[in-house]
Parts: C-alpha cells; structure tokens; sequence
C-alpha cells in the first residue's frame, strides 16, 4: 500500500507525478540581488535568465525589478528571487536595503567600459557592508560579444575576483553566454555551504529558506487519516 | 513585477529616510533625493497614511523634477495608488509614463496588473450588482404572488 509519496519526497522532485502533489516544486529559497553601475546589463541579464530572450534598448531601470527562475543543483530544485537593482545613483541609498538578506549577489560590470569596472571596490564595499559573510559573490564582466570593444581584460579582472574571493565569469547577455553559469555557479557554491554547514540555515539574514516538500507525518495520498478526525466542530 | 508590488519597506528603512528628510525639513531645504527616497520608503508601507503621505510628497516632487526623475515620480506614483486600490489614478499614471516610454516593460507590465486588478474589482462589483438585482426581482416575485393571493 506504501505509496511512493509518502517516502521522502526530497529526493523525488523529477517525477511529475511528485511535481503535482507537493505543495512547493522545490526545496530552496535563495534570494540573489543583481548590483552594478548604470548601464552594464543587470536587466538583461535577468531578462536572458528567465525569459531566455534578450532586450534590446532596455531603458534604465525604475528602482528594482524582480525575477524568479527554478534551477537544480545535485538533484535539487531551487527557486531563485532575483531583485535587479537599478544601477542609477539617485537610487542606491534606498537600493542598499535590498542587500539585507541576500544569499548570492552578482556584481556586474561592462567589459567594454572600463569605469564600470573601477567602481567595482565601492560596489564590494556595499555588498560586504550589507550582506552577511556567507552571502556569495559572483563577479561577472558582461558584455563579452563584444570583444572588439574591449577595455578590461579577462586576466586582470580574474585576479581581482582571485583577491576578493569573488566568483568570477565572463557572459554575454545579447548571446546568453554563461548567463545560465553565472546564476548556477553561486547557487552551487550557496547549496555547497548548506551542505557543509557554513550556512545556517536558521540564521535570520542567511537569504536561504528550506521548503520541506512535504510537513512531517503528513500525508499527500488520499489514504484514510484515522489519527486525524474527531475534530471537536 | 507583483513582488515589487506587494513588498513591504523595512521599519528600520522608513525610520532612517524619516530622519533624513525631518532633519533637512528643519534646516528649511529639503533635497529632491531626500524627499524622494522618504516617498519611497513610504509608499512600501503596509500602513495606508503612509502611502498617501508618500503620494503627497511625490506629487509636490513632479514640478521640480528633470524628465527622467519625473519617470520615477510618476512610476511610483503609480505604484502607490495600486496599493491603495486607487486603479483609475493609478492606470493614469503609468499611461502617463507610456506616452513618452511606450516600450518601457516596467510600466507594462504595471499596466497589465492594474487592469487585472480592475476587471476583478468589476467582476465583483457586477456579482453584488447582480445578487441585489435578483434580490429585488425575487421580493417583486413574492410580492406579487401575495398580492394574487390575496385577492
């Protein structure tokens, strides 16, 4: 009679049948925030990872924007909450508090203008300053189809994430080159310090929530719940 | 765009660009940024006053502001109506934005929910309209029957 749902149902998040009756589709919450000077491709880059479609002429953006995306990292499924920060300055004193709380950021810059790349420092500073010393940082130079247009090279910006203990990828909004990457990679490195309980999960500001899919003892079949009736109404 | 709508500002947020702006309100001056992030902080309030007061400041902000501030003032003005289910204000407001922005995905994607939010609002208006009207019409039923009744 043992119904395959009953068991755990952590591990059986691929089949539909599962999907259908769990109340969540995934196991994670991580909350990322996307942050960067003007211009460099935050909503693009958003827009590639969910919408898998890029944006031409996206105007700036109004404050933030939002985005989820469910990914899988061994064998579990993860929903990504994205806020995309707009990178105006008028906007960062009250952006700053979309930091609290995030588990992953992406750090961005253009690889065809080197300005966006030496505001990095008072980027990371911000991001240090606000989030919590698990949250993870990926560095990514956007931009890379554009490599006639270079001004910041692959090598001394790779030391500057070596430096920093930054994750760092080269990706391409317009081509959707390692777009996929540079949200896997830090949700990877995230699930890894769950995993080795540098992450506690319990912690207020971990940007990370667990979804049991299933309660403890509860059922999800349409067996008979004899514990459960004699409600007193 | 729904999560934006719905998100609430952080007490300790609102309290600190209160103090900001109060302290610059006491020296006389108050910045178009300062003002601007306290109406920002106060539209993200759950409390309904707040947002009105946010409205407030925002309004007083659209004549000083250059054209791409005024796109963050009318966005959010938009924004703050919403969450006071003031639809029709809001809807003017982002249509506002659309004129000089057509393509803007901010804004229409905003469009799209406050629509939604209307067309749900008339639904039930239409089902309490309706209900009443079968009310009336069931009383006229019994109204007349009793009056054939009794003849």
């Amino acid at each position: 009679m043992a119904n395959a749902n009953t068991g755990s149902l952590l591990n059986k998040h691929t089949s539909n049948a599962t999907m259908a009756t769990a109340p969540y589709n995934y196991s994670y919450i991580f909350k990322y925030i996307i942050i960067g000077d003007m211009g460099v491709g935050k909503s693009c880059l958003l827009h590639q990872f969910t919408e898998k479609k890029f944006m031409a002429d996206c105007p700036h953006t109004i404050g933030v924007e939002f985005g989820t995306r469910i990914i899988e990292v061994s064998g579990q499924k993860i929903k990504l909450q994205i806020w995309d920060t707009a990178g105006q300055e008028r906007f960062r004193a009250v952006t700053r508090s979309y930091y609290r709380g995030a588990a992953g950021a992406l750090m961005v810059y253009d690889i065809t203008r080197r300005s966006t790349y030496n505001h990095l420092s008072s980027w990371l500073t911000d991001a240090r300053n606000l989030t919590n010393p698990n949250t993870v940082i990926i560095l990514i130079g956007n931009k890379a189809d554009l490599e006639a247009q270079r001004d910041v090279t692959y090598e001394e910006a790779k030391q500057f994430a070596e430096e920093n203990g930054l994750l760092f990828l080269e990706a391409s909004a317009k081509t959707g080159e390692n777009v996929e990457d540079a949200f896997l990679e830090a949700a990877k490195k995230i699930y890894q310090n769950i995993q080795d309980g540098s992450l506690d999960l319990n912690a207020a500001e971990s940007g990370v929530q667990h979804k049991p899919s299933a309660p403890q003892g509860g059922r999800l079949t349409s067996e008979p719940q004899p514990q459960r009736e004699g409600c007193g109404c | 765009m729904e999560a934006v709508l719905s998100e609430v500002v952080a007490v300790e947020d609102l309290l600190k660009f209160e103090k900001k702006y109060n302290s610059e309100l006491g020296k006389g001056i108050v910045s178009k940024s300062t003002q601007f992030e306290y109406s920002w902080c106060l539209i993200r309030s759950k409390y309904s006053d707040d947002i009105r007061k946010g409205i407030l400041l925002l309004e007083e902000l659209l004549s000083k502001g250059n054209k791409e501030e005024q796109r963050d003032y009318v966005f959010y003005l938009s924004v703050a109506n919403y969450r006071l289910k003031e639809y029709e204000k809001a809807l003017k407001y982002v249509r506002n934005l659309l004129k000089t922005e057509p393509k803007n995905t901010q804004a229409l994607e905003l469009e799209k929910l406050i629509e939604k939010a209307m067309q749900k609002d008339g639904l039930v208006g239409m089902a309490i309209i309706g209900g009443m009207a079968l009310g009336v019409a069931g009383l006229a039923g019994l109204i007349g029957l009793a009056v054939a009744k009794s003849k």
